[in-house]
């Protein structure tokens, strides 16, 4: 029984001295790697790749070859035959499951295209907003077509495509209490957001005395904002004028907020081929108004014909 | 790993730790003391509650927590009952821990020889005495293990509690992660502070197991 107990202790030190000393290596680890590229004239890229290709495997020395790399160039894939692409499944009308259990929606619309011009099969990975990052970092999907808001801080981590619709934030509250700016919003409210979207970084900025109540999916969130847990949802502007629209007795009270921001495709950082090839892509079906068409098939039954020109960017040009 | 955005999380996470611990501790008391009374019952045969204790036991233990908290959560609210999201988690990890923490209790019960309280009985013990007396300090002491694992088992239980939109260690580093995409220090000081709310967790048990064992073993 003592010694038992001794294990413990010793388990506890162990993992005590090796957390210690994992901070102090990686704390040297940066500053070598600083130095290096300090000394020698590596291209800033080529850090950077350096820098991934340290965070993701441990083969760092050789860090001068991209031995790590993570994404599929355009090649490997038309050669596997098969693309991966991450989408909502629970985010109607962009990217959802239908009753048929198929994947359907504005972002599924696009993705159909880009593996019949591609000439491969599709496998659809279902994401969380949260994840759609690590998702590519860790090379899971070759393209996140999910909602992608084009944001500063996400384009250091992915590279986003040109962009295919238009996107601000907005705030949907029940019509009987509608919150019309967020200088109503009091101290004892809560407003409802998902984990890791726009919504919630631009809140967490500018309103940070806001209390948010957070959720990992667009299901839930949904869910709990219809049973009354938060005085408010925001989310992207497209999102709660859809959930407006579909569900009685609700208002989008503030139906912009913060910046107009743009929606894009994203690949995994350093991707060079697959994304020029998405960004051609884009603005050759932008000559047979592809993206008007996606529209027409996809949301007018949401939004109506009201906001086909506010919402639809053609051929990746964004006013 | 960059050591500044290591510093500038620790105070989320501070946060969360407590969030956790509070939930955590309040929620194993809750089905520390529905255990107890729930093996009593069925230690007695007490009849109607023992049919009912045994379709709550077989219930929980055979769905998972992240369910259990779906219905309490988005499912009840929908039939009029509405329940903040920490009392959620609490009840969850409450009932969930109640039904692994009756059976820890009755294998205990069950382990201590029927002629113990015979004996008892017939030197002129009262019901009372022979089951607080004599049956449950050694019950106590055979669950132990037990009854350590379970508490174990329910503080890690509460990384599911992000479905609940509760800021715990799991979910706060996975918001962490959405917003900033800091993965690996993220991921790092989840570790550790599981480490920091669990190691203590386990030695603290083996102290507690090894007073209460003290008759069983001695020294």
């Amino acid at each position: 029984m003592k010694k038992n107990l001794l294990t413990k202790m010793g388990t506890l030190v162990i993992s005590g001295a090796l957390i210690a000393s994992s901070l102090a290596g990686c704390g040297a680890k940066a500053d070598s790697s600083d130095s290096a590229s300090a000394e020698t004239t590596i291209t800033e890229e080529e850090t950077a790749t350096a820098d991934a290709a340290e965070e993701t495997s441990e083969a760092t020395e050789d860090a001068t070859e991209d031995t790590a790399k993570v994404y599929r160039t355009l090649d490997e894939i038309k050669e596997s035959g098969t693309i991966n692409i991450g989408v909502f499944s629970d985010k109607s009308p962009f990217g959802y499951v239908d009753e048929n259990g198929e994947y359907a929606g504005y972002d599924v619309y696009f993705a159909e295209k880009i593996g019949e011009d591609l000439g491969v099969d599709i496998n659809y990975v279902s994401t969380e907003a949260a994840n759609r990052i690590e998702y590519l970092q860790t090379g899971k999907v070759d393209i996140i077509l999910a909602n992608f808001t084009v944001t500063e801080e996400r384009a250091q981590e992915v590279d986003f495509a040109l962009p295919y619709m238009n996107v601000a934030l907005g705030v949907v509250s029940p019509s009987d209490k509608v919150v019309e700016s967020l200088d109503d919003v009091t101290a004892d409210d809560q407003i409802i957001v998902i984990s890791g979207t726009t919504a919630e970084t631009y809140l967490e900025k500018n309103y940070p005395d806001i209390k948010l109540q957070k959720y990992d999916a667009y299901a839930e969130a949904k869910t709990a904002f219809e049973n009354g847990n938060g005085v408010a949802w925001a989310n992207d502007n497209t999102e709660v004028i859809a959930f407006s629209l579909e569900n009685e007795g609700y208002t989008v009270g503030i139906p912009s907020l913060g910046d107009a921001d743009t929606i894009a495709p994203a690949v995994t950082k350093g991707n060079e081929t697959l994304l020029t090839w998405l960004n051609d892509e884009i603005e050759t079906i932008g000559n047979d108004n592809f993206f008007h068409k996606d529209y027409e098939a996809t949301l007018l039954d949401t939004y109506g014909a009201d906001y086909e020109n506010t919402l639809v960017v053609e051929g990746g040009k964004a006013e | 790993m960059d050591l500044n955005v290591l510093k500038s999380y620790i105070p989320l996470y501070n946060e969360a730790l407590l969030l956790t611990v509070k939930i955590g501790f309040i929620g194993i008391l809750t089905a520390f003391a529905i255990g107890l009374s729930g093996a009593w019952a069925i230690y007695f045969k007490i009849p109607v509650v023992k049919k009912v204790l045994t379709i709550y036991i077989e219930l929980f233990r055979n769905t998972p927590l992240l369910v259990q908290l779906f219905f309490i959560y988005f499912a009840l609210p929908k039939l009029g009952l509405k329940i903040s999201a920490e009392l959620c988690g609490i009840l969850g990890l409450g009932l969930i821990g109640g039904a692994y923490m009756i059976e820890t209790f009755r294998s205990g019960l069950e382990s201590i020889d029927k002629v113990q309280s015979e004996s008892a009985l017939s030197l002129g013990m009262t019901e009372g005495q022979v089951f607080f007396d004599i049956i449950l300090p050694q019950a106590f002491s055979v669950s132990m293990p037990g009854i350590m694992a379970n508490v174990i088992f329910l503080l890690k239980e509460t990384s599911v509690f992000s479905t609940i939109s509760l800021m715990d260690l799991m979910f706060t580093a996975k918001d962490l992660i959405g917003m900033y995409a800091k993965t690996i220090e993220c991921l790092f000081l989840l570790v550790v502070y599981y480490l920091i709310m669990l190691l203590p967790v386990s030695i603290l048990g083996s102290i507690i197991e090894r007073r209460v064992r003290y008759a069983e073993f001695g020294d």
